[in-house]
């Protein structure tokens, strides 16, 4: 079967450039008017996180621009770009005007707000205080230490996640807070419709094979989707994610200067685990690794129990025999596993299973793709599986995209079936008009009749209408 | 591993920083230096959350680690809104240190003995190599028996005031060896005093990038645009590089930086006269050779040659046996290996700095 061997190259190539791809957040703020772009500049923070998310070719045109006070000749700029690089050059450049962070009119300048702000961020300086003002220590009640928000984080994360998992199983795991359920559905990855209990979709199945990192800013685009349609101001709910980023972990911070609408989202960033308040109406808030690595690739989960460092590590071993051995006691990352491989014995430590057949077809069904299965198994392959190379067998990695394909071998199609012709000139009459009009999806000779699209239907009615009364 | 590392080396003499504070027609003293090299510092964290940093500063006499990210903070800085908190912890940290350094100095140190360069950049290698064993043993590679991982862009700054000194070629050239080893890129700016060679070398051979300043004023503009980009952006922005390098070499035996000199076909071993017996290896020259070479000398006058060559006994044995056994397998310019005719025979070398390379005679 050399073409499907063809098509699985073809799919491993499409996986490669991810990496090149920009962050979510950028094509959302490149849809955001050059008004409200202009508001978010001016804080330093939000200008220090976004040139973070930014790629490193953006990031230093951008720096070499900074000290200048005058514009710069595009000619100029130019010469410095090695010259069969000059695609990459040109699509940062168009990348950082859609942003508005530059000017292109003959002279490359930067945006002035932006500029004057992220200058204020890397001197320091200013009086905008957006980087949160810090709390003075309490003696009485002293913050919560990094290993404790660790935890917090960790918990609310994975409540979300056992929540999503667990949905269609029957078993009735803690349910997360009524607006993180409200975010769930309004964001597609679970849906309300059989009953009062959410089941999650195919669009939620996918999500719980990304990596964390994506996972979260998933959730947070989808919160500035909602934030718009709450009428909340988009500019200042931006401002407060990025000034969380740039806060230091296990500090606490006061509540008194954040706006109206940062205050309403201390209680949803609470429940998805971002911050934490020793209550809901404490005047100071926390936030945690979650928080503080948003604009970095640093692992955002925390690293300080049992079951998520070795899931750092990567705790997966996958034998050419279809064999998994995954070295975990987390309910949540067995229950991931559960979703494509048919679990066999649990121990302490290890849940062995093997990846049948039924198992990949059962998680296609439910909307997870070959690549996303494989792309899952690198991720948090064991490092002892790291030794080899391809590190997924190829022999496993080929067959769950030849169960993928086989999937796909029927597809459906709408349409009309024309038969009972009165002759073979008129059924050839007929079908060559539909041949002209490129609608016929099936014929046979044999028996007079073809099939064809819907589309294409009024116009074969009417003819044969005309036909026929012409005839009479 | 996603960020890089940069560290470094600052050249904090006082008494050239005084010089370049005076010098016409752009002045540059060692206050606005520090604080354009601050925004620089920080603009290197900027742009990533997992990039590296170290600092190490030399003073007469002494280098210091000056800032380092992966130690963890001894002390956290006061409450600020309207800062980053990394930023701040760099600022403040090095202002401290470099203050505390300078006072030291003021106590009676010799103000006069010529910057550890040398022993800051010893330190950088040091510290970078460190990094990385740090970084194998924490993804367990060591243990799995696998290819050690090199940090992905270490990269060491050199940032010198000083003029070079000739007593350190040896230390110089075995830390770009080191570099070389470690596959750590060497940028070098040389902001003030003469061209340096040993700095265009190192630059050079590294495949970094080599700035003799001239516009003071526009430091942070040089740093920026020169320096900040690491190894794997410079594919697409380059950077600028020397259209000439100057290639010369010191001496092992009076440490003059020498236009043609003698190299012990053995050892490799540079003299700036031929000598009987090569002072590293022990290896003996025949004495035609020595006429012959010695005929062939232009200027120097044969009865000036042997009176030197008498007390050329080796003056530091144990250095220069120490660097014999770095050398033997690494060429001592891009050059290559002199080709031996016969083993006991001194080949002579001359250097050009206009062209790669050394042309061969003798």
């Amino acid at each position: 079967m050399p073409s499907n061997n063809s098509d699985v190259v073809d799919d491993i190539r499409d996986l490669t450039p991810v990496l090149n791809k920009p962050h979510a957040l950028l094509p959302f703020l490149q849809l955001q008017s050059a008004t409200s772009l202009s508001r978010l500049y001016q804080s330093p923070s939000s200008c220090l996180s976004i040139f973070r998310l930014l790629d490193s070719i953006e990031r230093q045109l951008v720096m070499n621009l900074l000290w200048l006070e005058s514009a710069i000749s595009l000619t100029t700029m130019g010469a410095w770009v090695v010259q069969d690089q000059k695609k990459v050059y040109d699509d940062a450049l168009d990348m950082l005007s859609k942003l508005h962070i530059l000017h292109i009119s003959g002279k490359l300048s930067l945006n002035t707000t932006f500029k004057t702000s992220l200058r204020h961020a890397i001197t320091g300086g200013g009086t905008t205080g957006s980087f949160g003002v810090p709390a003075e220590k309490d003696e009485k009640r002293p913050p919560m230490d990094v290993e404790g928000l660790d935890g917090y984080a960790l918990e609310r994360w994975e409540t979300i996640l056992h929540f999503m998992v667990s949905s269609g199983t029957g078993q009735t795991p803690t349910r997360p807070s009524q607006g993180v359920l409200y975010l769930l559905q309004r964001s597609g990855l679970m849906s309300n419709q059989h009953g009062s209990l959410p089941q999650i979709t195919s669009a939620g199945f996918q999500f719980l094979l990304h990596p964390p990192h994506a996972q979260l800013w998933d959730l947070l685009l989808q919160y500035l989707h909602m934030a718009e349609e709450r009428q909340m101001d988009l500019v200042e709910v931006l401002t407060f994610f990025f000034m969380l980023s740039t806060m230091e972990l296990g500090r606490e911070y006061l509540t008194e200067n954040l706006s109206q609408t940062q205050k309403a989202m201390l209680d949803d960033l609470r429940d998805y685990g971002l911050i934490w308040q020793r209550r809901a109406t404490s005047r100071r808030f926390s936030p945690t690794r979650l928080a503080t690595t948003l604009t970095s690739s640093s692992p955002s989960l925390p690293t300080s129990t049992g079951a998520a460092s070795s899931s750092q590590q990567g705790f997966i071993v996958l034998e050419t025999n279809y064999r998994v051995y995954a070295y975990t006691d987390n309910p949540l990352q067995t229950a991931v596993l559960n979703l494509f491989v048919s679990l066999k014995y649990r121990f302490p430590n290890l849940v062995v299973g093997s990846i049948t057949r039924d198992s990949v077809r059962r998680a296609l069904n439910n909307g997870i793709s070959a690549a996303q299965i494989i792309s899952y198994l690198t991720a948090h392959a064991h490092p002892q599986m790291r030794k080899f190379n391809p590190l997924i067998p190829v022999t496993v990695q080929d067959q769950i995209r030849l169960w993928e394909l086989e999937k796909e071998r029927l597809k459906s199609q709408e349409g009309y079936l024309y038969t009972a012709f009165a002759s073979q000139a008129d059924y050839e009459f007929v079908l060559d008009y539909a041949k002209q009009l490129d609608v016929v999806l099936w014929e046979n000779n044999a028996k007079r009749c073809f099939f064809g699209s819907l589309g294409g239907h009024s116009n074969i009615r009417n003819f044969i209408e005309r036909r026929t009364s012409g005839a009479t | 591993m996603d960020g890089s590392h940069l560290s470094v080396v600052v050249d904090l003499c006082p008494s050239q920083w005084h010089l370049s504070s005076l010098h016409q027609p752009y002045p540059l003293d060692l206050g606005s230096f520090v604080s354009q090299l601050l925004a620089f510092l920080n603009s290197h964290i900027a742009s990533r959350h997992e990039n590296s940093l170290a600092v190490f500063g030399a003073f007469p006499g002494k280098s210091v680690l000056l800032y380092s990210s992966a130690n963890s903070p001894s002390e956290t800085p006061s409450n600020d809104a309207n800062s980053f908190p990394p930023f701040k912890m760099v600022d403040s940290t090095i202002m401290h240190n470099i203050v505390q350094q300078l006072d030291a100095l003021d106590q009676g140190l010799d103000e006069e003995a010529p910057s550890a360069l040398v022993g800051a950049l010893t330190k950088a290698l040091c510290f970078i190599n460190r990094l990385t064993l740090e970084f194998n043993t924490s993804t367990a590679n060591a243990t799995e028996g696998l290819e050690p991982l090199t940090l992905s862009d270490p990269r060491i700054l050199v940032l010198s005031v000083s003029p070079d000194q000739t007593t350190s070629y040896i230390p110089v050239m075995n830390s770009i060896f080191s570099a070389q080893k470690l596959k750590v890129t060497i940028d070098a700016c040389q902001i003030y005093g003469p061209e340096t060679v040993f700095l265009q070398q190192a630059a050079h051979l590294t495949g970094g990038s080599y700035i003799y300043l001239e516009r003071r004023d526009a430091l942070l503009q040089y740093l920026t645009m020169a320096f900040l980009p690491p190894p794997s952006i410079r594919q697409t922005i380059s950077v600028p590089t020397q259209d000439k390098i100057d290639f010369r070499a010191a001496c092992f035996c009076h440490k003059n930086i020498v236009d043609v000199g003698f190299v012990c076909s053995v050892c490799l071993s540079i003299f700036c006269q031929p000598v009987p017996v090569c002072s590293t290896c022990r290896t003996k020259f025949p004495i035609k050779t020595l006429q012959r070479l010695n005929a062939a000398r232009p200027s120097l006058p044969l009865t000036s040659a042997s009176q030197s060559r008498n007390s050329s006994t080796p003056p530091t044995p144990q250095k220069i046996n120490g660097h014999a056994s770095v050398t033997p397998s690494q060429p001592l310019g891009p050059g290559g290996l002199p080709p031996s005719g016969s083993i006991n025979d001194n080949s002579t070398f001359h250097t050009n700095g206009a062209k790669n390379g050394l042309g061969l005679s003798g």
